[in-house]
């Protein structure tokens, strides 16, 4: 597909073809002023292709723009209740969710400022928490972590691997060649017009890893379609060691304690690049060690 | 879609832009219509002053929403849906607003033909006026949605299209408004309360047809 702006205007991006399946993290790079977020804007649907066309249902979108300075009339809750009404939910599941997502990024306690007093950082956070409150399919996120301090910005890294580990199609862009790397499937570069596939570097000691050993009941194999494919190898006393990117650490040992039957957590170890780093004790029964964080679930 | 006008409508009150064309039309009202005029005469110019605040209503809510905010609905609910609320969203507040002034004008007017010679009856008078001011409330949301983002971008260009468009919906003659409101006041003169049906379904069809071409446009002009 191709877009330009105006009945004349120059081609921005021309002969794109992009497939997004299921379960992927996509990653899209470029320098300032290539076309990126012209090309976002036409996968999260907001504008049309010039020529060519998107195929396959719509599904359901969510997008967080880069700056979100929104003028509103309407205090952070309300915003985030009319937002999760529009993407289909009912008011009082919406005001739940906008409560718990407001808090999993640190903005609880903006909930009832209105829209055009919150800060920079925090009105970025509740662009964040309207794009996850509803839970999308294909979540679009054009520099969403600009702005957001640290501890929020891993908040949607952890978020992010959470869609993507539940089904959805998650497309970024973000000026921090490190974001999320390890937990990334494709990435593509925007150049001339066109689209360039990027090598992924998916092996260990690319960006911070989560070591887990786990043992499943006898006989019983790992689950199928564990978040983030860690990498497994077989480790003492019939238990697996799994390797994966520290941003789908928590989808999966939520997967795998949740798994019929349930696999016992033996270790963790975060490991930073490639120099294992060992931080936590073994031997944590069900519970994440304090080194992983456990990803708190909507109260 | 409820959800959506649910959230148009409250962004055009709860901004209180509403003020300045409600206000504007309530002194237009003022000015025109006093308690003792013939019935069909004020409900004429009642319904010909709602046409320029259509238009401006429709702008308002077109508008109302920053870039940002706007991509954020738009890839959730899909740009042309987004643009048919705010059109709706503004029409029901000039609906609204037509509705009170026609019961007003028929609660203070004098139920007679300019010449006091013939009986008007209210409830015939009353529902001409309503068609009439709806007719007039569609043409003006479709000058409104012509005259604005997406088919124009520049805001001097807007406001002075509006303006021209608008005035040009009440004089032309065979434009619905026109129509409509040509026939309350010639109907004034005689004591006959032409009801307009046509005009009406002319009006609506136009309309129909510019929210489509905008609601259209807007994924592919922004």
């Amino acid at each position: 597909m191709g877009r330009r702006y105006g009945l004349g205007g120059p081609w921005v991006l021309r002969g794109i073809d992009l497939d997004l399946p299921a379960h992927t993290l996509i990653r899209i790079e470029g320098a300032n002023g290539t076309g990126k977020s012209t090309l976002l804007r036409l996968l999260a649907g907001i504008d049309a292709p010039t020529e060519g066309r998107i195929t396959g249902r719509r599904p359901r979108t969510a997008y967080v723009p880069e700056r979100f300075p929104a003028a509103l009339p309407f205090t952070a809750a309300g915003y985030l209740v009319h937002l999760g009404r529009v993407h289909g939910l009912r008011t009082c599941e919406a005001a739940d969710r906008a409560q718990a997502w407001l808090a999993r990024f640190g903005a609880a306690g903006h909930a009832l400022t209105p829209l055009p007093e919150l800060s920079k950082g925090t009105s970025q956070k509740v662009a964040v928490a309207q794009a996850l409150l509803a839970e999308p399919e294909l979540l679009v996120l054009d520099e969403a972590w600009t702005g957001l301090d640290a501890a929020a910005r891993d908040e949607l890294d952890r978020a992010v691997a959470e869609r993507v580990a539940a089904g959805s199609t998650v497309v970024f862009v973000d000026h921090d060649p490190r974001r999320l790397t390890g937990a990334v499937d494709a990435a593509f570069r925007v150049e001339g017009h066109g689209l360039a596939a990027v090598p992924v570097a998916r092996a260990a000691g690319a960006g911070p890893q989560v070591r887990i050993e786990a043992a499943g009941p006898p006989g019983a194999a790992l689950p199928a379609a564990l978040p983030g494919t860690p990498e497994r190898t077989p480790a003492a006393d019939g238990a697996v060691r799994l390797t994966v990117a520290a941003t789908h650490s928590d989808a999966l040992l939520r997967a795998l304690l949740a798994a019929r039957p349930p696999w016992h957590i033996r270790h963790l170890t975060t490991t930073s690049g490639a120099a294992p780093e060992p931080e936590a004790a073994p031997h944590t029964k069900a519970s994440p060690a304090p080194g992983a964080r456990s990803t708190s679930e909507a109260p | 879609m409820t959800a959506l006008l649910r959230y148009q409508t409250a962004l055009l009150i709860r901004s209180q832009r509403w003020l300045a064309p409600v206000l504007l039309y309530a002194a237009f009202l003022g000015i025109g219509v006093q308690s003792g005029q013939p019935v069909l005469d004020s409900l004429g110019y009642a319904a010909a002053g709602l046409l320029p605040v259509t238009a401006w209503l429709v702008q308002l809510c077109v508008n109302q929403e920053p870039p940002a905010a706007r991509t954020v609905t738009a890839a959730v609910a899909g740009s042309p849906r987004v643009h048919l609320a705010s059109l709706l969203a503004a029409l029901g507040c000039a609906g609204l607003l037509g509705t009170a002034a026609t019961l007003i004008v028929l609660l203070i007017s004098k139920p007679a033909s300019a010449d006091n010679a013939v009986r008007v009856p209210l409830l015939p008078a009353g529902l001409a006026g309503l068609l009439a001011a709806v007719c007039c409330v569609l043409l003006g949301a479709a000058v409104g949605a012509l005259c604005t983002r997406p088919l124009l971008h520049r805001r001097g260009w807007s406001v002075a299209t509006t303006v021209l468009a608008a005035l040009l919906a009440l004089v032309t003659s065979g434009s619905p408004a026109n129509h409509a409101v040509t026939g309350l006041v010639t109907g004034s003169r005689t004591g006959t309360v032409h009801v307009p049906l046509l005009p009406l379904v002319a009006a609506a069809a136009l309309a129909a047809a510019v929210a489509a071409l905008a609601c259209k446009l807007t994924s592919m002009r922004g």
